[in-house]
């Protein structure tokens, strides 16, 4: 929780741009290729948040980069199956 | 036993042989799970081009049927009778949409959905069609039409004897495409009772009475389900990272343990929108 607190700011902009992901899915259900533009814009902007987040820290290292890159690019392969399963 | 609660306990707890880090979240295993995700995406491609498991989607007309005769017995109404003829314009409806790129009640040409049903031999007193786009499951395309209003007072109009399906596979917009054409009808009675037989060209056609026969006929043949087989992937993978998340955290915030690293909260958050992201791609569009 003191996580939370100390990055309160990070982590609320972390949830609107996650809430804007649904919000936007859920306009746009059905439209398979707005879906994916919107899947890898979040994914994208979790990148760039880490990294961010990270920075104001001063706690940033490659290590941690690649790590906010294979989770998100996992999660965008794994729901492509769903969006593109053809 | 020893020896899995060791495993477990290397695999999700952070201590000092995992370096204070649950090794399931390791560099070298997410990498690990991205190429697994990236395998998973080219096979269930692969096997969807070479039609080893089902198309792109779980619909099933049968399912369709039994889901929307379900609604009608809540509100106690009379069960809909499946009928060829409505299937067929159901079908030729959804081509039409292929061939002439649109998504529509209305062709670009003026098309009615009455016209499809004129076409097939369907003599209607009350007619009416539903439609639906991408939805993964035939639960999901129902259920939609229940929430909307229009669709749910053309699937609970006590006027309707008779019902038909189509779930057609194709490319609108270039885009990949499964559409739904749900058509209901009244047939004339005065023309009802003239009609000939119904004498499909490519297979038996079925009596009215027959018609649960042929439904269970086609569920029979169905093949494994590649979007429930996906989905179910994307749902154990999703639940079993946010576990490993949740107790990686849990302890690391147990232990005091500080450690260079992304934060898991921030992970767990991320991953969690991905999950309701999901059941969003799971439904499609109605109209």
């Amino acid at each position: 929780m003191t996580e939370i607190k100390k990055h309160l700011f990070d982590y609320l902009l972390l949830v609107t741009a996650g809430i804007f992901f649904l919000v936007a899915l859920n306009i746009f259900k059905g439209e398979r290729f707005l879906e994916f533009i919107f899947l890898t814009s979040f994914a994208i902007f979790y990148i760039i948040w880490g990294v961010y987040h990270h920075v104001i820290e001063d706690s940033l290292h490659l290590k941690i980069v690649i790590e906010y890159i294979l989770i998100a690019f996992t999660l965008v392969f794994l729901m492509k199956i769903i969006i593109f399963p053809n | 036993m020893q020896r899995l609660k060791k495993f477990f306990f290397h695999f999700f707890i952070p201590h000092e042989e995992n370096n204070f880090k649950a090794r399931s979240l390791h560099p070298d295993f997410l990498g690990f799970y991205l190429i697994l995700a990236l395998v998973l995406t080219f096979s269930f491609k692969q096997m969807g081009l070479n039609n080893v498991l089902g198309f792109a989607t779980d619909i099933t007309t049968s399912k369709l049927y039994e889901l929307t005769n379900g609604e009608r017995h809540k509100n106690n109404l009379s069960t809909l009778t499946y009928n060829d003829k409505l299937a067929k314009a159901a079908e030729e409806k959804a081509n039409d949409m292929f061939i002439y790129n649109y998504w529509a009640h209305y062709s670009p040409s003026g098309k009615t959905p009455w016209d499809f049903m004129i076409t097939s031999g369907y003599a209607y007193e009350f007619a009416g069609e539903n439609l639906a786009k991408n939805f993964l499951f035939s639960q999901g395309v129902v259920d939609a039409w229940m929430k909307s209003q229009s669709h749910r007072e053309n699937i609970l109009k006590k006027e309707y004897k008779e019902v038909g399906f189509a779930v057609v596979n194709g490319v609108i917009n270039g885009e990949e495409t499964t559409l739904v054409v749900q058509m209901f009808g009244t047939p004339s009675t005065s023309l009802a009772t003239l009609s000939p037989p119904v004498i499909a060209a490519q297979e038996p056609a079925p009596t009215i009475g027959e018609e649960q026969a042929v439904l269970a006929k086609q569920s029979a043949n169905k093949k494994i389900s590649l979007p429930t087989l996906s989905f179910n992937v994307n749902i154990v993978f999703l639940s079993f990272l946010l576990a490993a998340l949740a107790l990686d955290f849990y302890f690391a915030n147990k232990f005091n343990i500080i450690r260079v690293g992304g934060k898991n909260l921030a992970h767990f958050v991320f991953i969690f929108f991905m999950f309701l992201g999901l059941l969003i791609f799971s439904r499609g569009a109605i109209l």
